[in-house]
């Protein structure tokens, strides 16, 4: 359905200097330097398949899905979608994709919902009957209803996301890209997207490329994953292996009673410390945290203590930052005790 | 052929609601209309103290210069970069833009529809009624000959199109610099100018009016109002709607040729 192979853009991000001289500098001498957004990406997404893909900010995500979709031409390197290439035929393949941009609204600002849907039917070409039956049933799900005839500009945020998602998919699309669809809302429109979409997943095998920093978006939805972080992929597969990979780590929050010229614990990872408050990332594998936490009262004073599991931004970064281990790791058979685990 | 006609609803979906969106504001189109009297009064009286003074040949007489101005106030708005910026022009600047492209179709034809929607708004909600009260209260030459009026409207139709074309083709330039405040502002000062929204190119000096017959901006006012005033008859009609229609296609190619370069160097805003 989607293949990407070797996939590549570099940007020319010209330098302004600094000041009101610089800018006059500017006018005649320009320098620039070249960025690498994505870089010799590589992977493919089957019929029906939820891919989550992941990265922190600046990542490359959107690079990739805008090369995805036909809006940017890629530097080096080949992308099929549905069998066109997104940036050569944009016309052909736009008619079979869906594309959410959480931050942007394809809906025109001014016009009713209605009405915005009524003009994606003419663009798209959507028979009668179809059309009437997708609204219909995205109604259902979504309640467009309470908001058909509501100018966009006067949505909430919530209800332009439900608005938008079903434009994205009036046409029957056979994948559907997702940029951050669940950015800015709160816990009951998270859910009844995630459940829209799982459900659309379901019933139509529409194909679903996500990108998400929100982690629950990943665990409802997502079997698979594509991790990237400074352009380049770090992991591909599925969630659960990535899981058992990182969720091992944990990270322990202590305020200290006073201020200590040495915190460190064996087996802790110092995260940060700032004043007393120190943050240890540690391994139950090679410290449980009843004996971290032992270990710690019996050297210092604590005023507080917590522990968090890792949220994706840590995890993303542990996969960067430990990028070789992961890479043994993955090779390494799976023994059955540590499946076990 | 079916597929064409059914582009062409697409298209003119496009253009009805560019304006009826418009259609929204109208406290903001009522200040309008009266800036429009404001102005036009103002050229009125400047031009009828200038009458009263000079005394040499002109080509235009007074009844003829209020003509122009009315015809100018009534139709500035449809002109490049004049009233609001259509969509598609904000949408680069923002970086939604992503988003049109996302959809199956023509850019440029979508951004032409979005420019006409706009131009028959200004038409239908700012000229006809400036046009319409003028004639009840100053002295406005109306062509008495069918023949003329259409003339005018075809030539007036092209002028829209130009319109359209024009700011397509200037607009692009975002693709390149990002902010297009410059290079909008710099046409928008030439083509006020070359146009003959200003001055008629009748009044203007011999080698100056010769540069403005040589630019594309006089078929946006000063061709067609001259074809409405009488100025322009017989076989210099067909002539001066036949170098409408090239400047129209010369714009057209060369903002083709613009916006595939400027896609493919596409960066956008905001990520």
């Amino acid at each position: 359905m989607i293949e990407v192979d070797n996939l590549s853009k570099t940007f020319k991000v010209y330098h302004h200097r600094k000041g009101f001289f610089g800018s006059f500098v500017n006018l005649f001498s320009r320098k620039h330097r070249t960025v690498q957004a994505v870089d010799t990406v590589s992977f493919t997404v089957e019929r029906g398949e939820i891919v989550g893909y992941l990265g922190p900010n600046g990542a490359g995500k959107s690079t990739t899905i805008k090369m995805l979709t036909g809006i940017l031409v890629p530097s080096s390197g080949s992308v099929t979608v549905n069998g066109y290439v997104p940036h050569r035929q944009r016309k052909e393949s736009a008619k079979h994709i869906g594309v959410v941009f959480g931050q942007r609204s394809h809906l025109w600002f001014d016009l009713p919902v209605q009405e915005s849907f009524e003009l994606l039917q003419r663009i798209y070409r959507i028979p009668q009957a179809q059309y009437r039956q997708n609204v219909e049933i995205f109604d259902e799900l979504l309640n467009l209803g309470d908001f058909f005839q509501t100018p966009v500009r006067q949505l909430s945020l919530g209800q332009r996301m439900r608005a938008d998602i079903a434009a994205a998919l009036l046409h029957n699309p056979d994948v559907l890209f997702l940029d951050e669809p669940t950015i800015g809302l709160d816990v009951v429109a998270k859910a009844r997207i995630r459940e829209f979409i799982q459900r659309i997943n379901a019933e139509r095998q529409v194909t679903v490329v996500l990108t998400t920093h929100d982690l629950d978006d990943v665990e409802k939805l997502c079997k698979r994953v594509i991790l990237i972080d400074n352009a380049r992929l770090r992991f591909d597969g599925e969630l659960t292996t990535l899981r058992r990979l990182l969720s091992t780590e944990r990270l322990l929050s202590v305020d200290y009673a006073e201020i200590y010229p040495d915190v460190s614990i064996p087996n802790a990872h110092i995260v940060y410390q700032e004043g007393a408050r120190v943050q240890y990332r540690f391994s139950p594998e090679e410290i449980s945290a009843a004996d971290l936490i032992g270990a710690i009262l019996k050297k210092f004073k604590i005023l507080d203590i917590s522990i968090q599991e890792p949220d994706i931004e840590d995890l993303i970064k542990t996969v960067y930052e430990d990028n070789l281990m992961l890479e043994r790791k993955l090779a390494e058979p799976i023994s059955p005790d540590t499946q076990a685990n | 052929m079916k597929s064409l006609y059914l582009a062409f609803q697409v298209y003119l979906a496009f253009t009805m609601k560019s304006f009826q969106k418009r259609m929204q504001y109208r406290v903001a189109n009522l200040a309008g209309l009266t800036t429009n009297f404001f102005f036009l009064l103002v050229q009125i009286f400047v031009y009828t103290a200038f009458y009263a003074v000079y005394t040499g040949p002109l080509p235009l007489n007074l009844h003829e210069i209020i003509t122009y101005f009315v015809l100018c106030q009534a139709f500035f708005m449809l002109m490049p970069f004049w009233g609001t910026r259509s969509e598609v022009t904000s949408a680069i600047k923002s970086g939604d833009v992503v988003l049109q492209l996302t959809k199956p179709v023509d850019f440029q034809a979508y951004w032409f529809a979005d420019e006409c929607g706009r131009a028959y708004y200004y038409l239908f909600m700012r000229g006809l009624p400036t046009f319409l009260i003028s004639i009840l209260f100053l002295d406005v030459a109306i062509p008495q000959q069918p023949a003329v009026l259409m003339a005018f409207a075809v030539s007036m139709t092209l002028s829209i199109f130009m319109s359209a074309v024009i700011t397509i083709t200037i607009s692009s330039s975002a693709f390149w610099t990002l902010d297009t405040t410059g290079i909008v502002g710099m046409s928008y000062s030439i083509i006020t100018l070359f146009s003959g929204m200003l001055v008629p190119i009748a009044l203007w000096p011999e080698w100056l009016a010769h540069i403005a017959r040589w630019l594309p901006f006089e078929g946006l006012i000063d061709v067609p109002f001259s074809i409405y005033l009488g100025k322009i008859t017989g076989i210099d009609v067909w002539v001066a709607i036949g170098k409408q229609v090239a400047w129209n296609l010369f714009f057209l190619g060369f903002g083709r040729f613009l916006l595939t370069r400027g896609f493919s160097r596409l960066i956008i805003q905001g990520g």
